[in-house]
């Protein structure tokens, strides 16, 4: 592995005796991005911000370029200007009183460099984000997908190695957000900067990203390849926020690879984490991947009565119950679904996941 | 591609230092700006040559005429300001009543007319000797006696209650203005009647701003001098405000027994702010945000010109008749009501220019102090609301407390503290020179200053600071090229109000003006003490044309501002 152009090590960042980031760690190879990925309160703004020098952490280091930009021990704190990277906010946060061509500009305007200079640089950056011809405008008189572009260009003009984005599509309506989506993508490949991205939503996140971390209550839950966490979540947290509706507490029977639900079924699994405790153990799986049918069928399953049944468009959602246990299954719309009925289940064992807690 | 961070650059102690710097250096200012003149009123109280005595607290508390006196214009004023301010807000903010906009512009006038010239101007009226009322009447009507007596408690309390309305019509209109109409219509829709939903959801939700604007009234009623000064002293009628000049400018001056009075002031008012605390804690809304809702109008059908009916007749009684007064009597040769004796010129003018000899002194005095208070409190006020915004620590809350402390304090018991801190001072020689009334306008209004400009940060998104800083701009560059620009147009409308505020202020500069620093409304109140009213009402003209040209220029920038 190519040695990592930042790296968070134990960071903690503390409000008196909360711990909103705990002993948090994670690299990113020079190129590459990586995407925090959390519900909102997980710690993964704060972190951002602590990477960029917004937030001032207790403890831990942080090293961007090999240089340290923070080290609790030796007392470093670099403040943000020296930081050397740029920043896609949220709210975009666009200067009202400039017009665009001064937002983008700014980067080079406040470490003195001429017009003659930064006019090249500038407006290639606007060409890149498609604003060419609002240079001159004044930047409140832009939709907000313009402005979500406007700060695209300001944090890529000034050429620094290292972009942050924290939650930047977050404001757009669904269809703008899409696009955008792939404009980004598109845009790092072009340029190749070294990304670190914060979003809560999974797309997002898979799409975008080499690499995610998944945060909980300032930690992390779990860190890989996007196509890793998707295919093995480990822990129920994880599990329910990548929309693996089905978690069913069970029993674990005969050493592994096979669980007892309560309603007797048993049902066999990947073990997702063979040797760890099993603290709350369950079986997980999508309603994707559950098949229903009138008659049983063969394969793993149970059978259970329709308690709702709801058309969404492409699929329907129905919820299933069977004594103790609820499961949901999202099927394609047919006759032979509605309330009342009793349909037999079936799930294959490698879209099962056991979990230990 | 910039040069990246170097080792040494990496060890600087980032920004969250110069932040605690910036605040550590306005919180020791503000300390000594507020604190000082308030221990120093307690000191003045209980010391004397001879080492601590409470003679001065109870020779104070012996004198009922003058504490029974200070009370029923505190308390007078108060209700009747703040149901006064209450009602005209109530009727132009949620009534269909017509002009609506055009009315609200004229009640706020008096805030500007300022209590003194208001005072003075009912005076010549209402007076019962040589009152313009009573002469029209015993003319008129033939009558013998006074119609009208406003050299009387009474007279105080409603000439005091006109003056100060405006105050709490502010607070309670821009109560009524935050609050969101879903609030009232969801009272309605639940089955509230229209007055009932007022009296149930309205009401109570209006409740702090109406305290809070009945305690300003009764701090600044408390400790008030304009209006019992020209009302209330030629008939013997004296309050503490009063009570205080009076004896500082006895032979000998009895300082102790003044500062004993601004220690009652002092105490009751912060008792009062306690209290308001207390009752405000227990009820912590935010529903009132500041963002600007459009209130929902009440249709009043025939009751339309009765609540217009009200409206104007407060304009009438605050705006038109004291400035007609002051203006005819600035311009006719001598005060009569016969129409026969009448002439009118420019003498008056002629004479306050030209011949009177503190005008022009008091008029650069007042130049100047409107300047540098303005500009002051502007340069001070931005820098301590964006560390009482932005920052966390205890020195944004000790800021943020400290600097609103003044509010609390009435201007002529500030006024005594820094008397009595300053006075024989060495290295400090800012008595005799209009540096203590710097000193005290500073003080006094930076609450304003401060509450505007909090607003303003506080409507600033952080990101658009952070974003600065992560472009590579420091600190103060990012207040500079950030903070700064976008809070200009708050910047230069409270700079106006200040200056305005500052070229008319009394109750402080009567203590603390000599002869080489005096100031505009006192050698207004020195017109009026000499009985010199025509050239006294010519001065007074001329302070209110340059006060409202100044307010044109405000609202033009207003204009300016929201066409951009």
């Amino acid at each position: 592995m190519s040695p990592a152009f930042v790296s968070v090590e134990d960071l903690v960042i503390a409000y008196g005796d909360v711990r909103a980031v705990d002993k948090v760690s994670f690299g990113i190879v020079a190129g590459e991005q990586v995407t925090l990925l959390g519900p909102s309160g997980c710690g993964k703004t704060t972190t951002l911000r602590a990477v960029a020098g917004l937030e001032r952490p207790r403890d831990g280091r942080i090293l961007i370029d090999g240089k340290p930009a923070f080290d609790g021990s030796a007392g470093i704190d670099a403040p943000p200007e020296k930081r050397n990277l740029s920043m896609v906010f949220q709210s975009y946060a666009i200067w009202p009183h400039m017009t665009v061509f001064e937002n983008v500009a700014f980067p080079f305007r406040v470490r003195g460099r001429p017009t003659a200079e930064l006019k090249p640089a500038v407006d290639k950056a606007l060409e890149l984000v498609d604003l060419a011809r609002f240079a001159d405008r004044p930047a409140t008189m832009l939709s907000g997908g313009q402005q979500q572009r406007v700060a695209l260009a300001r944090a890529v003009a000034f050429g620094t190695k290292l972009v942050l984005l924290d939650e930047p599509l977050s404001n757009l309506d669904a269809q703008l957000r899409l696009q955008m989506r792939d404009e980004l993508a598109d845009l790092r490949k072009r340029l190749g900067f070294t990304a670190l991205y914060v979003t809560h939503d999974q797309e997002e996140a898979f799409s975008l990203s080499d690499f995610v971390v998944v945060m909980r209550g300032g930690r992390i839950e779990q860190a890989g390849r996007p196509q890793e966490i998707y295919r093995n979540p480990r822990t129920r947290f994880v599990a329910e926020f990548l929309g693996v509706r089905n978690i069913l507490p069970c029993e674990l029977a005969h050493g592994g690879g096979e669980v007892r639900l309560p309603d007797q079924t048993v049902l066999r699994g990947r073990e997702v984490e063979p040797g760890a405790p099993a603290e709350a153990p369950a079986i997980a799986f999508r309603p994707g991947d559950v098949r229903l049918g009138d008659q049983p069928g063969p394969g793993q399953g149970g059978s259970g009565v329709v308690t709702r049944s709801l058309f969404v468009g492409d699929v329907q959602h129905v919820f299933l119950k069977s004594g103790p246990i609820g499961l949901c299954a999202h099927v394609r719309p047919r006759p032979g679904l509605e309330e009342g009925k009793t349909l037999f289940w079936r799930v294959a064992p490698e879209d099962c996941l056991i979990l230990r807690k | 591609m910039s040069a990246p961070p170097s080792q040494k650059a990496g060890r600087l102690r980032r920004g969250v230092g110069q932040e605690r710097l910036l605040a550590v250096a306005l919180s020791a200012i503000v300390a000594l700006m507020v604190l000082v003149p308030l221990v120093a009123v307690f000191v003045g109280a209980f010391g004397d040559e001879d080492g601590f005595t409470v003679t001065a607290l109870t020779d104070v508390l012996a004198s009922s005429r003058v504490l029974g006196n200070t009370l029923t214009v505190g308390l007078g004023t108060t209700i009747l300001a703040t149901g006064l301010g209450g009602l005209l807000a109530v009727i132009l903010v949620r009534t269909d009543t017509p002009w609506r906009s055009g009315l609200e512009q004229l009640v706020l006038l008096p805030l500007y007319i300022t209590p003194l010239l208001t005072a003075v101007a009912w005076s010549w009226l209402g007076s019962p000797r040589g009152g313009l009322i009573n002469l029209l009447a015993q003319s008129a009507l033939g009558l013998s006696g006074s119609l009208v007596n406003l050299h009387s408690a009474g007279g105080v309390v409603t000439v005091a209650a006109l003056a100060y309305a405006p105050l709490p019509f502010l607070l309670i209109s821009g109560a009524l203005r935050g609050m969101d109409p879903a609030l009232e219509e969801s009272a309605r829709v639940h089955g509230a009647s229209i007055t009932a939903a007022f009296r149930r959801v309205t009401m109570p939700l209006a409740l702090p701003a109406l305290l809070g604007s009945a305690l300003l009234v009764f701090v600044q009623s408390l400790g008030l001098f304009s209006v019992p000064a020209v009302l209330g002293m030629p008939a013997s009628f004296y309050v503490a405000g009063t009570e205080i000049y009076r004896l500082l400018n006895s032979y000998p001056a009895r300082v102790s027994q003044a500062a004993g009075w601004g220690l009652l002031l002092l105490v009751v008012t912060a008792a009062l702010v306690a209290l308001q605390a207390a009752i405000l804690k227990r009820r912590s809304y935010v529903t009132i945000t500041g963002k600007a809702f459009r209130p929902r109008i009440v249709q009043v059908g025939r009751w339309r010109p009765v609540l217009l009916g009200i409206v104007l007749l407060y304009v009438l009684a605050a705006v038109v008749l004291p400035v007609a007064t002051l203006c005819w009597a600035a311009l006719v040769n001598f005060i009569t009501v016969d129409p026969k004796l009448m002439s009118f010129d420019l003498r008056h003018f002629a004479y306050v220019l030209f011949t009177y000899p503190k005008t022009l002194l008091a008029a650069r005095n007042s130049l100047v102090l409107g300047l540098l208070t303005a500009t002051i409190i502007c340069a001070l006020g931005l820098a301590m609301a964006w560390v009482i915004v932005r920052s966390r620590g205890m020195a944004a809350r000790f800021l943020d407390q400290v600097g609103m402390m003044p509010l609390a304090i009435p201007p002529i018991v500030l006024a005594l503290g820094l008397l009595w801190s300053y006075v024989g001072l060495s290295w400090l020689p800012i008595y005799g020179t209009i540096g203590i009334l710097l000193l005290a306008y500073v003080t006094h209004y930076l609450p304003f200053g401060l509450r505007a400009l909090s607003s303003a940060v506080r409507q600033l998104h952080p990101e658009l600071e952070d974003a600065a800083r992560v472009s590579g701009a420091s600190l103060l560059g990012t207040l500079r090229r950030i903070v700064l620009p976008l809070t200009r147009p708050t910047l230069v409308a409270t700079w106006t109000l200040l200056f305005i505020l500052s070229l008319q202020e009394i109750s402080s500069s009567i203590l603390l003006y000599t002869a080489p620093s005096t100031v505009l409304s006192v050698a207004v109140f020195d017109l009026w003490e000499a009985g010199n009213v025509n050239a006294l009402a010519a001065l007074s003209v001329m302070q209110l044309l340059v006060t409202f040209a100044a307010l044109a220029v405000v609202a033009r920038l207003r204009q300016k501002a929201v066409a951009a």
